[in-house]
């Protein structure tokens, strides 16, 4: 195999690729490898730790069409430290020699037999519109969780809701749900749970691509983005199996309580409070009459206090939250103002923005004494 | 155990010479024959220490330790503040939080944890290559081995696989499905176990013990 280069385009497609490669290789080492194959003056890179695969894909002067294994790791330090130009990569035997002006390395590859081969993604193909995907998709990966303990958790559900998409995440504290109307993906009554890491990357690839491809198998999903300023990105993860908690009977159809505010100058005072919420303290939020206070006492290091106008209409509360979760909550919504509602003090309180009914973000208070 | 407390000076000659110049310091000579020298600092670690098995002379000038592998250790005694000697026993060893033997307990206790109308046949049932944690039969009258742990890695399914092969072997028991029930599961052992249709279970250790936690959840 060989084939030639610009620098920041073969760095583009090993970072790309080398995302869904595993730090270790753990039980297959040839996993910590990215696998590189040049064909059709084309060079596609695939990276993959067998839930999760990345492959990558960019045109290249192809010498020689072939196929090897490079340690992902090291083939990107390398052609990171090369000076921008062209980049040639030859592979003879075990070994694949990497050239750039007066610069080579010889990098031992690893054996193209173990990489596991990766099936041509399965089901019917259809197309999203990849700013609102990506937009949604921001708001709601926050909310999934990242323990392993509990693997439901750590996917975003999708799910057809009146003709369009639905995305829900949850990690047990909060849960975000996105409505996508233009977005016919599933059938309906279908739904399917997709890692929360997978969809991470996928946001990362979506870039300037006006379009994403998905089609849905029997135990994966597939999308494929082709950004006009970019390589061709195909990223296939497995489903996580499991039934996603039912988290419609924690929405309530009204609450009595109703708070709006500036959505940027309470983030603003969210996070100045915030810094005297040391410890896993709290933050409270008293919520009266076209005011909202918001208050972090930490024992031996100090309080913070702010007030904020804000339209409120309800019973006099104070409420109290975890202040990393409800920033994260302010920060994925859009729009000018935001709207808390709430129950009581100890029931899960929802936040809205001013744009529309498609997303919300349902935030669990902390008890406080 | 002899706990000594004095001012002395101690010279090491073995792997390595090192010397310790005169201060006050504990010296422990524990019943299986270890010497250890302490200051008053430093955690658990002592300044010099010989593992056992030791020969102790004490005479006129201080103590020689002495080991089968030429080490030696001389103290040189200059004054003694403390000595006092005393019989702690057999210990009964590090008894970490979670261990598998509790939830192995609380699990047995509360079977509604691995699936509603589930019932006990017994703990540490046997086989011949050794016991399976628990025993069970599920709300259909299926026999369910239970492997715990706390740390759910490939071993433990591969251990579980062993016994439920035996298992199966029972005609009474046949079939005889698999639970790996663990706080913690690997996500490559999860593959494995869900690759041999062994359920996976993670435990919730406080909940087990009734344990609320601080923080409300939403569900």
């Amino acid at each position: 195999m060989k084939f030639r280069c610009e620098r920041d385009l073969l760095l583009g497609v090993l970072s790309t690729a080398g995302r869904a490669v595993t730090g270790r290789g753990g039980a297959l080492p040839v996993l910590s490898g990215v696998r590189l194959e040049a064909n059709d003056n084309q060079l596609v890179a695939t990276g993959s730790d067998l839930d999760l695969t990345i492959r990558s894909t960019i045109d290249v002067a192809v010498e020689t069409a072939g196929a090897t294994v490079v340690p992902a790791r090291l083939i990107s330090e390398i052609v990171r430290s090369l000076d921008v130009g062209a980049v040639e990569i030859e592979v003879t035997g075990d070994e694949a020699r990497v050239t750039s002006g007066r610069s080579q390395f010889a990098v031992r590859t690893l054996p193209i037999d173990d990489f596991p081969r990766l099936d041509p993604p399965a089901g019917e193909q259809v197309s999203v519109p990849a700013d609102d995907l990506a937009a949604g998709l921001k708001q709601v990966v926050l909310a999934a969780s990242s323990d392993d303990a509990r693997p439901i958790l750590t996917g975003v559900l999708m799910t057809a809701e009146e003709g369009g998409l639905r995305l829900v995440a949850t990690d047990s504290y909060r849960l975000a749900v996105r409505d996508l109307p233009d977005a016919t993906v599933l059938g309906e009554g279908q739904k399917v749970l997709v890692p929360s890491r997978a969809l991470g990357e996928l946001i990362r690839v979506l870039g300037s691509a006006k379009e994403v491809h998905v089609r849905l198998g029997e135990r994966d999903v597939t999308f494929d983005v082709a950004p006009e300023d970019g390589a061709k990105v195909q990223l296939t993860t497995r489903l996580i199996e499991g039934e996603f908690p039912n988290y419609r009977q924690l929405i309530p159809a009204s609450y009595p309580n109703e708070l709006t505010v500036g959505r940027e100058t309470f983030l603003d005072a969210v996070r100045r409070v915030k810094l005297m919420a040391r410890e896993a303290t709290p933050l409270r939020l008293t919520l009266s009459e076209d005011s909202l206070e918001l208050m972090a006492v930490t024992q031996d290091v100090g309080e913070a206090h702010e007030q904020l106008d804000a339209s409120y209409s309800g019973a006099e509360l104070t409420i109290a939250f975890n202040p990393d979760y409800l920033i994260a909550g302010i920060e994925a919504a859009s729009g000018d103002e935001v709207t808390l509602q709430t129950l009581d003090a100890l029931k899960p309180a929802v936040l809205r923005t001013s744009e529309g009914p498609d997303y919300l973000y349902l935030l669990m208070p902390v008890r406080v004494s | 155990m002899r706990l000594v407390i004095a001012r002395c000076t101690v010279d090491y000659d073995g792997r390595l010479q090192a010397h310790l110049p005169e201060a006050t310091r504990l010296i422990m000579v524990k019943a299986d024959g270890c010497v250890a020298i302490h200051a008053d600092g430093g955690a658990y670690k002592p300044l010099n220490w010989m593992n056992a098995p030791n020969r102790l002379v004490i005479d006129d000038e201080g103590w020689v330790v002495t080991s089968p592998k030429g080490e030696s250790l001389r103290i040189t005694i200059h004054e003694v503040f403390s000595d006092v000697e005393h019989e702690l026993g057999v210990d009964p060893g590090l008894q970490k939080d979670g261990v598998e033997a509790h939830l192995q307990e609380l699990l047995a206790r509360d079977m509604a944890t691995l699936g509603q109308g589930w019932t006990l046949v017994r703990r540490e049932y046997p086989t011949d290559i050794g016991p399976v944690d628990l025993m069970c039969r599920d709300d259909e009258g299926g026999a369910v081995a239970v492997e715990i742990k706390r740390r759910g890695e490939i071993d433990g399914v591969e251990q579980l696989t062993r016994y439920l092969d035996r298992l199966d072997r029972d005609g009474n028991l046949r079939p005889v499905s698999g639970v790996f029930a663990a706080q913690e599961i690997r996500p490559q052992a999860r593959v494995l176990a869900e690759s041999r249709g062994i359920r996976c279970v993670t435990l919730d250790y406080d909940a087990l013990r009734g344990i609320e936690p601080n923080e409300m959840t939403l569900f």
